[in-house]
């Protein structure tokens, strides 16, 4: 899977090279037994993106070639999203979107998540609607990006846990 | 020579085959831009993805899964319908089955425009042969020939795989056409980027002397794996059964198993995007009166110009 749990409420997505990003998600597994073991909690978000970011720079001459995007809920509560570049350059964002099928994706969240080059009035969206954007949006990236498709696996973090479903695209 | 024949083109003088007015300029682009990639390399780049501004604009291929079967009693061509972009699809429903004559036809694969432009202009000049010859019926061969010796000396540039497809009085033939001008006369061909993937199910199921029925299921179910197991290659099939008593079916959209309608369907969607009138700000508007049809008389003085 292109998702990847890293605690009970942390997700890494990666696009690129599969093999980096496996490697990447395995360095990442065992730094994250290391931090429970010696602070008895499992490691929070925010601390997440920033390891994540120092890993990624710790091979700043012979980089990962993978394109993370981590979310999952703050110490406070609130959804988090964090995009990253190879080398470890992150930064906390509304929204996040990464492969071969982000040219498609980012513009329509422009629009629709963050309301940009609109004047209707902005109203707050719940989780099941974000969902069903994602899906419709999936669907037009997998129209016309020849790499996507077959099917979404979406996970919902929420502070009580992470909901999984599989949403079928087009196999062509 | 009899007046029945055209050696003199009546339109003698006027602009013929490909220009070239772009190459010296299109060299310079090319080579400036080039220079820019290594300036821009020398510094700073962060970013994991190359610019894609940094070449010439790619022609649109078509990716493609083609090909042809002879049956019993004619030929099946068979094609998909994408044509990309380097990655984007371009267009999801286009036609790659060309009509050359009215027993004869063809697939392409390749450049989009070379494959179009191509059977378009050997079309027309077998048209202009029936009419020089007595008003017969065109032979499949000549078609291959009149495409070979073109592509051949354009030495592979004009970028156009064919499967050609027809019936003559000679009976069902069916040739594959490559860039560079070479062809093979065969019962079953396929090509473009899914060949591999139709070719497994030509090779596991063709027989000689197939129904017609037999034949247009071969050939679907090869599309079908190109489609759905090739890249390049997507949305419908189409197929086109030339017969030996010279009837034509042109199965445009045969099957389509990729309408994205039922999925959009299963999708609850978001009054977010549902984008009515208002939504996007106007900054201004200007009304523009359309002209009339009519040819408008302007007295022109020309003086000439001095060196």
């Amino acid at each position: 899977s292109k998702l990847h749990p890293l605690t009970g409420r942390c997700v890494l997505g990666s696009a690129g090279c599969k093999t980096d990003v496996d490697q990447l998600r395995s360095v990442l597994d065992i730094k994250m037994k290391v931090y429970a073991h010696n602070h008895r909690k499992p490691m929070a978000t925010p601390s997440v993106a920033q390891m994540l970011g120092n890993t990624l720079y710790y091979k700043r001459f012979f980089p990962y070639y993978s394109f993370n995007v981590l979310a999952g809920i703050d110490s406070e509560g609130k959804g988090a999203v964090y995009s990253y570049d190879a080398i470890g350059s992150f930064e906390r964002t509304p929204f996040s979107a990464s492969g071969s099928g982000q040219s498609f994706l980012i513009p329509l969240m422009d629009n629709v998540i963050s309301h940009k080059n609109r004047l209707d009035e902005r109203r707050d969206l719940p989780a099941e609607e974000v969902v069903e954007i994602v899906k419709d949006a999936f669907l037009t990236a997998g129209e016309r990006d020849i790499y996507t498709g077959d099917a979404v696996d979406i996970m919902v973090i929420t502070k009580d846990g992470i909901d999984k479903q599989t949403f079928q695209l087009k196999a062509d | 020579m009899s007046e029945f024949t055209c050696s003199i083109s009546p339109t003698e003088g006027a602009p013929e085959g490909f220009s070239f007015d772009n190459v010296h300029r299109n060299a310079q682009i090319q080579g400036q831009l080039l220079s820019n990639n290594s300036n821009n390399n020398a510094t700073r780049s962060a970013s994991g993805n190359s610019s894609s501004a940094s070449v010439l604009p790619l022609a649109t291929k078509t990716g493609t899964t083609i090909v042809g079967v002879v049956y019993k009693d004619g030929v099946v061509l068979g094609a998909d319908t994408r044509s990309t972009n380097d990655t984007t699809v371009a267009d999801k429903n286009c036609e790659k089955i060309h009509y050359i004559a009215p027993n004869i036809y063809c697939c392409g694969a390749g450049t989009a425009a070379d494959t179009e432009k191509t059977t378009e202009l050997i079309s027309s000049q077998m048209e202009l042969l029936r009419m020089n010859t007595g008003g017969g019926q065109s032979r499949v061969v000549t078609a291959c020939t009149l495409l070979k010796r073109m592509l051949f000396r354009y030495q592979g540039y004009v970028s156009a795989a064919l499967v050609l497809g027809g019936v003559d009085h000679h009976g069902p033939h069916l040739y594959q056409i490559y860039p560079h001008g070479s062809t093979g006369k065969l019962p079953y061909t396929t090509m473009g980027s899914g060949s591999l993937a139709a070719m497994a199910v030509f090779e596991a199921d063709f027989r000689d002397d197939m129904t017609e029925d037999e034949a247009v299921k071969l050939v679907q179910r090869a599309i079908l794996a190109g489609i759905f197991n090739d890249l390049g290659s997507g949305s419908n099939v189409d197929t086109c059964v030339i017969r030996s008593d010279g009837s034509v079916r042109m199965g445009r959209n045969d099957i389509t198993p990729n309408e994205v309608g039922p999925l959009r369907e299963s999708v609850r969607r978001s009054d977010v995007l549902n984008m009515r009138p208002g939504t996007t700000a106007v900054l201004g508007e200007t009304f523009v009166r359309a002209k009339g049809l009519g040819v408008t008389l302007a007295d022109v003085t020309v003086s000439e110009m001095e060196t």
